[in-house]
C-alpha cells in the first residue's frame, strides 16, 4: 500500500483518528512518517539491524493496538518515544537469561541499571577511530542511560521533553545523562591514552 | 587547592547541552574561566559530539528497503485485529459459544494459511514437485538459511499453525463465565502439543534459530500453564490468557510463520 499525497499533508492527530476508525491507509501514512525516527532510536539502542527491526515492529504494533487510547492533546512523538523506550526495555528483557524468571519490579530496576556485557574499550583493537570506540561504549551503557543519552544527543530533545516522554522525573533524567557522559568521557580518555593522543 | 564545586555534578553537561537558565549559565561560565579540569570536561564533550557526528546514521533497514518491514507489520496487525475480535465478547452474551469460537478460529486460520501461501508463492513461483525446479532451486540458493534450517522452519511453521487454533480458543474463553471443567478439552489439546513444541524449541536452540526458539519457548510456557491446571484451579484460565497477552504470542507465531514461509 502506498500513501497518497493528501495523507502526507494530514496532521498526526487526524491520521490517528482515522486509523483508529479502521482506515488502513492512514495507519500506513503514520508509520511512513515516523518509522525513520523509530528505527534510528531502535538501532542506536540495539546496535544491529535484526534487533532494530524487531523493536521497530514491536513499536508500531503497540501503536496500532493503542490508537483508541491516544490523548489528542499530546504530541504523537512524545507518545512514540515512550513506546520506543518500553519496546527497547522489553527487548532487552527478552534477550536476558532472566527472561524465563517471573518478572518483578526489582528485576526491571536491576536490568535497567546493569551495564551490558561485552569487551571494554581497552580490549578493542582500533586505529584512532574514536567514533567506533564511543559507539561501542554507548552500546555497553545500561539501557536507561543509553536511551536518555540517545534522545538528548542524537535526537536533540530537551531534558524536560525526555522526562515527559519517558514519564520520569527530570532529576532522574539529569542523573542518567550525567552517568552516561561520565562513562563516555572515561572511554574517550582511555582511547587517548591507548593511542597516544591520536584518537 | 580548593575542590571544584562542580566535580561529580551534572552542571557542566547541562551547560554544554544548553539546559541551564541564565543565572546558572553565567555562574558556570565564570567557573570555567578559572577551572582547567572543567574546561577539559567541556572540550571532551565537544570531542564526543564531533566523533559521534561523524558516525553514520542508521534510520532504515539495509539498503533502505522498507518493503519487508511493512509486509510483516501488515501481517502482524491483521492477525492482531482478528485476535482482538475473538478476545472481545459481545455485550449481549456472557461468553461465546464453542461453535462460534471455532468458526472464527477456522476463519482466521484460513486467512493465515492464505497469507502463508501467498508469501510462499512469491518466494518460489512454479508448480510444487518432489524435486526442486529451477526457480525453486534459485530461491533456495538465494535464501539466507541452510537446507536443514529451511526444513526446520517449515515444520515449525506447520506446528505453529496447528497450535494457533488452540491458543485462539484459550484466548477466546470468558474466564468469568467459564468453569475449570468447561475447558478441559482445551487443556487436553494443550497437553498434546507440548512435547512437539519442546522438541522444536530445543532443535531451534541447537541451531541458533533464536526467533523460532523464542516463540516456541513462549508457546511452551502457555501450553504448560494450560495443561498442568486441573478442575480445582479457578484462576488458571486467567493466568493462561495473561501469558498469551504479555508474550504477544499470537503476533509472534504469525511473524515466525511468515518468515519461515518466505525462507
Amino acid at each position: 500500500m502506498t500513501v497518497d499525497g493528501g495523507l502526507r499533508a494530514t496532521a498526526d492527530s487526524d491520521l490517528v483518528a482515522r486509523a483508529a476508525a479502521g482506515d488502513g491507509a492512514a495507519f500506513h501514512a503514520l508509520v511512513e512518517r515516523h518509522r525513520a525516527m523509530v528505527y534510528r532510536l531502535a538501532y542506536q539502542f540495539a546496535g544491529n539491524h535484526h534487533d532494530a527491526e524487531d523493536i521497530a515492529q514491536d513499536v508500531f504494533i503497540k501503536v496500532y493496538r493503542s490508537l483508541d487510547r491516544f490523548r489528542y492533546d499530546a504530541q504523537l512523538t512524545s507518545w512514540l518515544y515512550r513506546i520506543v523506550m518500553n519496546a527497547c526495555i522489553d527487548h532487552r528483557r527478552r534477550q536476558s537469561p532472566a527472561g524465563w524468571a517471573p518478572f518483578t519490579e526489582d528485576a526491571e530496576l536491576r536490568m535497567v541499571n546493569t551495564p551490558e556485557e561485552g569487551p571494554g574499550p581497552e580490549d578493542q583493537t582500533y586505529g584512532g577511530q574514536l567514533g567506533d570506540v564511543l559507539a561501542a561504549e554507548i552500546a555497553r551503557l545500561p539501557p536507561g542511560q543509553r536511551l536518555v543519552f540517545t534522545m538528548r544527543h542524537h535526537e536533540g530533545l530537551k531534558l524536560s521533553e525526555i522526562a515527559s516522554a519517558l514519564d520520569l522525573a527530570e532529576g532522574t533524567v539529569k542523573r542518567q545523562l550525567h552517568a552516561a557522559v561520565h562513562r563516555l568521557r572515561a572511554a574517550l580518555i582511555n582511547a587517548r591514552v591507548t593511542t597516544g593522543g591520536r584518537a | 587547592m580548593t575542590a571544584c564545586e562542580f566535580a561529580d555534578k551534572p552542571e557542566i553537561e547541562l551547560y554544554f547541552y544548553g539546559e541551564l537558565d541564565t543565572v546558572e549559565r553565567t555562574r558556570v561560565e565564570a567557573h570555567l574561566r578559572q577551572c582547567e579540569p572543567c574546561r577539559q570536561r567541556v572540550d571532551d564533550l565537544q570531542a564526543i559530539r564531533r566523533a559521534l557526528a561523524a558516525q553514520p546514521v542508521v534510520d532504515a533497514p539495509p539498503a533502505g528497503d522498507w518493503s519487508g518491514f511493512m509486509r510483516r507489520l501488515d501481517a502482524a496487525c491483521s492477525i492482531d485485529a482478528g485476535a482482538r475480535l475473538v478476545a472481545r465478547p459481545p455485550r449481549a452474551r456472557a461468553h461465546w459459544s464453542a461453535r462460534s469460537v471455532l468458526a472464527l478460529a477456522a476463519t482466521l486460520a484460513l486467512v493465515t494459511i492464505g497469507v502463508l501461501l501467498a508469501a510462499r508463492f512469491r518466494a518460489a513461483p512454479g508448480p510444487k514437485t518432489a524435486a526442486l525446479n529451477p526457480s525453486q532451486a534459485e530461491a533456495a540458493a538465494a535464501s539466507p538459511f541452510s537446507t536443514e534450517e529451511r526444513a526446520l522452519r517449515e515444520v515449525s511453521a506447520q506446528h505453529l499453525e496447528r497450535s494457533k487454533l488452540v491458543v485462539l480458543g484459550l484466548a477466546a474463553l470468558d474466564p468469568k463465565a467459564t468453569k475449570p471443567a468447561d475447558w478441559q478439552y482445551e487443556r487436553q489439546l494443550a497437553g498434546s502439543l507440548l512435547s512437539d513444541t519442546r522438541l522444536y524449541r530445543m532443535a531451534a536452540q541447537d541451531r541458533g534459530m533464536t526467533d523460532v526458539a523464542r516463540v516456541m519457548r513462549d508457546l511452551e510456557t502457555v501450553l504448560i500453564e494450560a495443561s498442568m491446571s486441573d478442575n480445582t484451579d479457578r484462576d488458571a484460565l486467567e493466568r493462561v490468557q495473561r501469558l498469551i497477552t504479555r508474550r504477544d504470542l499470537m503476533m509472534k507465531m504469525q511473524v515466525v510463520a511468515l518468515n519461515s514461509a518466505g525462507s
